[in-house]
């Protein structure tokens, strides 16, 4: 099992038989839900049919509404995981390079890590409102710590000896940040953008249930206040597609900057 | 601490090293505290900002009034509960499915499936079936967690030395045996791995679920001091369920290297 | 002849207080340019961290460490390693990893291709210049070091028992290779291993290092008449000879350390 893994099926009947196997447990658990949703057995409220679900999601799509609030959703989370990002590389790096840096921020590290961030969304609503500011600081706030405490440890983790044959072959000290240290210590780097992305939509969906605002958290909510159901799984729909993508696009991009791993 | 700081500690006395190197460690914090107190009433409102004073009587005052417990407890019953709940099930099928093909095949699908999906985004769609409350809590607590212990549990299990396997067997193990004796105790290690990984997502998913879909709790706590406007109070239970975070990671480290003590 | 590396009552002293260790005590040697040293002795005695005091890695506690007279400040483009781990950037291809010290020395483009793509046939690597090191072998990644280490051409060659995690024929393979190359391009060569035999078929003295702390103990002068095949030499009634006077003088260090 990966749930990383890409099944890409070229069509002749062995992989068409393998692609099957892989799936036939959701196509069932699929048409059972059809199924039990059409003949009442599970009252609509709860469990409606797909075909209604996917023709509210269709509904949803083409009057703007999804993805409208999808943009708005990805555009807090992207924003904050980059502002994130920038500060969290430096702070990271610096932390490994710099003893005094590091003294500081440790501690500030070590503390700020297992706060549940998602516990301070009340607190950001507090001191920046409830508009598109304050959610995108808040998920800057909240991914900022995987992506500095990766990046220091993977700068530390550079082997000595990649330093030192560096030095032998006249880099100067300054330069080896650039030359040496940052090629090296990519992949962990990267490894704490994998880890932030997920957190940067939680974040958002959690902040935007709570304060709405718009978004597909927003959406979502609004579904179970108008005990419009369909609404609420359309939601989870894009959410889930929107996660896959996302996904799919980072490892992607991690594949072609360490093609040489 | 710096390697220079390591160095001017070494210099002094035995028993006076352990003091210094503890109070070198939280001297940080003590500035981030003295910046904040600094900070509040002066730079920002106390209202927005209240004193580190302020905030540390209103946490006494939780605990005297006792105000916090009902809350306190609910909560930990349902990161427990919910956490709980997850590790045996994602044991089961991790190691399930790492050693049985058909399970695997079953399986697979929708753990790909929900993999992209923050577990928190499922909230609404638990509180239409559960409604607003504890099961609610429980069950995304559950399913936020389960993932990476079901991926912890798989890879260990994947992984168990075959040398291991055949030497139980050729001990007389057989069938049935051989997962309980070989396979569970091998894994141990890297299945405590994945539960230490799933505490604090067990922590943000209970407060996600008790900030949108709660009567009770911490997270609702928090909220509602919020919303009527009693900041330090807010601040107060946010700084109680961080600390009861931060305390349990740590407790679970300290009961995995205990445990470990073999590897 | 330049590269004459010269060594001088050499101290090298870890850690302060109760963690303090002596690594090397009191050493002085001299290796004259162009000359193949090699240094042996039981683990521990220090010979790694001899050849990182000369490469300028790590900083003498006392004593002191010349080239040509001139006491070394640092590491510096005329002293080259080669590790045992071979330490190549992975993120660079074989050629990039060649090029990289001629890089660093502001060699224009072409001139710099030319000389990398010299250097790299010279170890065999030919048809391998577009390759990451994750797609080589062991014995390839090391002939890559080999060549990157070459290519900005420094006075003496530093390798610290580079054919260690290599398999017996590729090490034979290698070893001459080296000395193929070491008689085209003249180099100074100290050369570490713990391998008695490598040390004796490759090198014109072979210094023994005691155990823990490392100083000089003896040193052998190696004249084999190398102009036959491998299998000549290391058959003859000479190597045996050198074989047994270096094995024992070793052999008295590692003695009184395994009383099993």
């Amino acid at each position: 099992m990966d749930v990383t893994a890409d099944a890409n099926p070229r069509f002749d009947l062995s992989s068409a038989l393998s692609l099957v196997k892989s799936i036939y447990s959701l196509v069932i658990v699929l048409v059972l839900w059809e199924a039990v949703a059409q003949l009442g057995l599970i009252h609509y409220y709860f469990l409606p049919p797909l075909s209604d679900i996917i023709m509210r999601f269709v509904e949803l799509t083409l009057n703007g509404q999804m993805l409208y609030n999808a943009y708005l959703t990805l555009m807090r989370a992207m924003v904050g995981l980059a502002i994130a990002s920038v500060f969290g590389v430096l702070v990271g790096v610096l932390s490994a390079q710099n003893d005094l840096v590091d003294w500081f921020f440790d501690p500030i590290i070590k503390i700020g890590y297992p706060v549940p961030i998602i516990s301070l969304i009340p607190v950001f609503m507090l001191w920046f409102g409830i508009g598109d500011i304050s959610k995108i600081i808040m998920v800057a706030v909240g991914t900022f710590w995987p992506v500095a405490i990766n990046a220091r440890d993977s700068t530390r983790q550079v082997e000595t000896k990649l330093l030192w044959s560096a030095k032998m072959m006249g880099t100067s000290d300054r330069r080896l940040l650039w030359r040496v240290v940052m090629p090296a210590a990519m992949p962990g780097i990267l490894t704490g953008f994998q880890i932030a992305m997920p957190l940067s939509l939680i974040i958002t969906f959690v902040f935007e249930m709570v304060a709405g605002g718009g978004g597909l958290g927003a959406l979502e909510i609004a579904g179970v206040r108008s005990f419009e159901s369909t609404q609420v799984y359309a939601a989870i729909i894009a959410i889930m597609l929107i996660g896959i993508a996302l996904d799919r696009l980072l490892r992607m991009a991690r594949g072609r900057l360490l093609h040489w791993t | 601490m710096g390697y220079a700081t390591s160095r001017h500690i070494e210099g002094l006395p035995a028993p006076l090293q352990r003091v210094a190197g503890a109070l070198v460690d939280w001297i940080p914090l003590a500035i981030v505290v003295v910046l904040w107190d600094l900070i509040s009433g002066a730079v920002v409102a106390t209202a927005i900002l209240p004193a580190p004073g302020t905030v540390a009587g209103k946490i006494v005052e939780l605990f005297v009034t006792g105000q916090v417990f009902s809350h306190l407890y609910i909560s930990l019953f349902r990161v427990v509960v919910g956490l709980g709940l997850s590790i045996i099930a994602g044991i089961l099928l991790g190691i399930g499915m790492a050693r049985s093909d058909p399970v695997e095949n079953f399986f697979d699908v929708f753990l790909a499936m929900t993999y992209p999906i923050p577990k928190t985004a499922l909230v609404p769609l638990a509180i239409l079936w559960l409604g607003v409350g504890t099961s609610t809590a429980i069950l995304i607590v559950f399913l936020a967690c389960l993932l990476p212990i079901v991926l912890n549990s798989y890879n260990a299990a994947g992984n168990v030395d075959q040398n291991l396997i055949w030497s139980a067997e050729m001990m007389g193990t057989e069938g049935r045996d051989v997962l309980l004796k070989v396979i569970f105790p091998a894994t141990i290690p890297e299945i405590l791995t994945g539960i230490r990984q799933a505490v604090p997502i067990a922590f943000v998913a209970l407060v996600s679920a008790e900030l949108i879909a709660s009567n009770q709790g911490m997270g609702y706590l928090i909220l509602t001091s919020g919303q009527i406007g009693n900041y330090p109070r807010m601040f107060a239970n946010i700084v109680v369920i961080s600390a009861v975070a931060f305390v349990a990671v740590r407790l679970f480290e300290e009961v995995r290297e205990r445990w470990l003590v073999w590897t | 002849m330049d590269g004459r590396v010269s060594i001088s009552e050499l101290e090298k002293v870890y850690g302060e207080g109760a963690e303090r260790t002596k690594a090397i005590e009191d050493l002085t040697f001299e290796v004259d340019g162009g000359e193949f040293a090699s240094v042996v002795g039981p683990s521990g005695c220090g010979k790694s961290t001899l050849l990182y005091l000369i490469a300028g890695f790590l900083d003498v506690t006392s004593g002191t460490i010349s080239v040509d007279g001139n006491p070394i400040q640092g590491p510096g483009t005329d002293r080259g390693v080669v590790f045992q781990n071979y330490a190549l950037f992975p993120w660079r291809t074989v050629f990039e990893n060649v090029t990289y010290g001629l890089e660093e020395d502001g060699v224009p483009k072409e001139e710099r291709q030319s000389i990398a793509q010299q250097y790299i046939d010279m170890v065999d690597l030919s048809g391998f210049e577009e390759k990451y090191p994750k797609e080589l072998s062991g014995g390839m990644k090391q002939r890559v070091a080999l060549a990157r280490t070459l290519a900005y051409e420094p006075k003496i060659l530093l390798m610290d028992e580079p054919f260690g995690a290599l398999d017996q024929p590729l090490r034979e393979s290698l070893q001459d290779q080296l000395l193929d190359i070491w008689g085209d391009l003249e180099k100074t060569v100290v050369f570490i291993t713990h391998d008695v035999e490598e040390a004796v078929y490759l090198s014109e003295r072979v210094m023994i290092m005691t155990r823990h702390p490392g100083t000089k103990k003896t040193v052998s002068e190696i004249n084999l008449d190398r102009s036959g095949s491998r299998e000549e030499i290391v058959t003859s009634d000479a190597f045996a000879d050198y074989k047994n006077t270096v094995w024992k003088s070793l052999h008295e260090e590692t003695q009184t350390e395994v009383t099993l």
